[in-house]
């Protein structure tokens, strides 16, 4: 049998490059350009090792608007067999629930499926839910935070890094697997590679082939509500020269200036 | 059976225009970019004059991200504390609409998505690495050890053709050919520039400076373009005079550029967005490679084809046209089933026919005037005196104009027989 592995991917605002709207005080989407979270590269790179080893069959799924295709069709050019886009004018303003159900449901209409890989979380938002949400939705068991995930009969076995330590967990299948930031390189794309993604194409899905009612997804689906967003407003930081004799004069001073304060105020 | 028809290597003005023709014609085209998205490796920045996208793109500019049409179009000299310039705006230009200022992250990115709607394969974020090379015919492109192949390929890589290079179809370049262009992009809003340059919703301003009084006494020349709301302001110093003079750096030039006295108010309060410094293809006619063989054809700035008389900097025209003369030389070929050097000598001709060989032939040589210490020191230095002494009232008795234009030549040493040489080769050349 072959082994069928699922990775979850998204498609996020180039990090360096977000700029908030000063007036709707959101991300502008519009200037920036689009990657793959850096995890979720982490995440295929995983699943593409266990299949150089098992022949395993690589399925990217991913949420989002039509132009989220480049980062599909770049998962593909990585090595990927297959991507769907869950792509619907109702899937947008999800939160973290409708956006687990989503991808959830889309999972389950691919049939079957043994290790769902995601990131650990998404650069834009970094919440960690969405993985560990699509685990709950499926009723599968969760290994977050991995590293060196290998396949082994039946089982997955991967690190998870501990404060003080590291926690090695055996799995039975299926289990869904959040993969850690920077845990292995992936792969290059090659123009080859990139010829036949293309070539090849990916499918999109809207709620109805999915199965799934408007009302449960998109903004009408999510529990959040945002009710206010608060800039950080960048403090002024001047460097001064100050001139000090000993060790007590430039507590003094630094006490004075409000730098260091005494622990009951 | 080679896997596409054509490949087109880059996808800046050259490369697109040559996809969309070909693709437009039904031919199976890869076009491959390097940067991702396309434009984003780029700095030009730019006017785009003339009207070649109407030839693969009717109606272009209603569509373009094009920021302001050129109704002002203006040269100018500066010395340590003057300005003197030609300003042309003209309703002319208005209703002709001969140039437009283009930001290139927006204008490229917009090119390939019509090669990629006219149906070319568009792949962005690969390098290519060399040409594949089959008994003297190019037969296709390498890349991670793969090979792809297509009847022919069309070098369109910019201002360093690596692929070129490497394939050993151009010379590596040489100080002579090639210029450093240092660009910034500085935000203002879209009313406060159309008050600071006197300009019309939707009109815009284009100049480009002599640069007189550089620290070193560097030979540079400045540019100063208005986009919808940020201008593209920056420097071209040609490579062989920054070579010998090695304690000058371009970020300092720019910078005595935009702090000059007559330029600094224009960018006041303006935030820098980005900053950029890429070459300039600059060495003319002389550096025209071959431009076709078996196999394969050079457009764009790849080939050389970029031109600046002092007055205007143009590439993005010759990129266009060129683009297009090379898809069209490779439908015909297509038509023959023969991509051999012979079948593909007709685009030679074609560029032969066109402004784009014209335009090169007649300002052969112009770049040793452009870059001669004659326009960069004399002119400036000359032109200041004459004004001053036209317009400076001291209450002494006016002297004749011939006199004085005399007086401001001989002052900065202009009537020596060296220096009417260069005014002659000057006038001759341009």
């Amino acid at each position: 049998m072959t082994l069928e592995i699922i990775v979850m991917v998204k498609q996020v605002p180039d990090k360096q490059e977000v700029v908030i709207d000063p007036v709707t005080m959101n991300l502008n989407r519009s200037l920036t350009r689009n990657v793959t979270n850096s995890a979720d590269e982490n995440a295929l790179e995983a699943a593409l090792r266990i299949k150089d080893k098992t022949g395993a069959n690589v399925t990217v799924v991913s949420m989002g608007p039509p132009q989220a295709e480049t980062t599909m069709i770049e998962c593909l050019a990585r090595g990927a067999d297959r991507a769907i886009l869950a792509s619907d004018r109702f899937f947008g303003g999800a939160d973290t629930y409708p956006t687990g159900l989503t991808i959830a449901a889309t999972i389950s209409k691919i049939g079957k499926f043994d290790i769902i890989f995601a990131g650990e979380e998404s650069s834009d938002s970094s919440t960690g839910h969405v993985g560990p949400g699509v685990a709950e939705f499926l009723d599968i068991d969760q290994i977050t935070y991995a590293s060196n995930v290998e396949y082994e009969d039946g089982h997955v076995i991967a690190d998870r890094e501990l404060e003080g330590g590291t926690e090695i967990v055996k799995v039975p299948l299926p289990v869904l697997v959040t993969v850690l930031l920077n845990s292995n390189t992936p792969r290059m794309q090659t123009l080859r590679r990139k010829i036949d993604a293309t070539r090849k194409g990916i499918e999109m899905w809207d709620h109805d082939k999915i199965g799934l009612q408007p009302e449960w997804v998109g903004v009408r689906g999510s529990p959040t509500i945002v009710r206010k967003m608060n800039p950080i407003r960048e403090k002024e930081r001047a460097a001064k020269k100050i001139e000090v004799r000993n060790i007590k004069e430039l507590v003094d001073e630094l006490y004075e200036k409000n730098i260091l304060k005494l622990e009951e105020e | 059976m080679s896997e596409f028809d054509a490949i087109v290597v880059g996808a800046g003005p050259a490369g697109a225009s040559a996809a969309i023709r070909l693709a437009s014609s039904k031919k199976n085209v890869l076009l491959v970019e390097k940067s991702d998205p396309p434009g984003s490796k780029n700095v030009s920045g730019g006017v785009l004059w003339g009207n070649g996208l109407s030839a693969i793109i009717p109606d272009w500019e209603k569509s373009a991200p094009v920021e302001r049409f050129v109704d002002t179009k203006s040269v100018a000299f500066l010395t340590q504390d003057s300005k003197i310039g030609i300003d042309f705006s003209s309703k002319k230009l208005e209703q002709k609409k001969t140039g437009y200022t283009v930001l290139r992250a927006r204008l490229d990115q917009w090119l390939a998505r019509k090669a990629k709607e006219a149906g070319a394969m568009v792949i962005n974020g690969i390098t290519v690495e060399k040409l594949h090379i089959e008994n003297g015919k190019v037969t296709g492109i390498e890349q991670d050890g793969d090979v792809i192949t297509s009847d022919t390929v069309i070098l369109c890589e910019g201002a360093n053709p690596r692929v070129a290079i490497n394939s050993g179809l151009r010379k590596p370049l040489t100080d002579h050919d090639v210029a450093i262009g240092v660009k910034e992009v500085i935000k203002l809003p879209e009313n406060t520039i159309n008050e600071r340059f006197h300009l019309k919703s939707g009109a815009g301003f284009a100049c480009e400076y002599v640069l007189g009084y550089l620290k070193g006494g560097v030979e540079a020349g400045g540019f100063l373009y208005t986009n919808k709301d940020s201008i593209s302001v920056g420097i071209v110093v040609s490579m062989s005079h920054l070579r010998k003079n090695d304690a000058t750096h371009t970020y300092d030039m720019i910078e005595e550029f935009t702090a000059h006295p007559y330029i600094a108010p224009l960018l006041q309060g303006g935030e820098m967005q980005e900053y950029s410094a890429h070459m300039v293809q600059e060495g003319g006619f002389s550096s025209i490679p071959k431009l076709y063989g078996n196999g394969y054809m050079i457009a764009g700035d790849s080939a050389g084809f970029s031109f600046s008389n002092g007055l205007v900097l143009q590439g993005m025209n010759y990129a266009i046209d060129s683009g297009i003369a090379a898809a069209d030389t490779f439908a015909a070929a297509y038509d023959k089933k023969n991509f051999t050097e012979n079948a593909l000598k007709s685009y030679q001709d074609r560029l032969e026919g066109s402004y784009v060989m014209k335009d090169m032939r007649s300002f052969k040589g112009i770049g040793d005037v452009t870059w001669s210490p004659f326009v960069h020191k004399k002119i400036p230095a000359m032109l200041e005196s004459l004004m001053m002494g036209l317009f400076m009232e001291e209450g002494r008795p006016k002297k004749h104009m011939t006199r004085m234009l005399l007086d401001a030549l001989s002052q900065n040493d202009m009537l020596r027989v060296s220096s009417l040489m260069d005014a002659y080769r000057m006038m001759r050349r341009m």
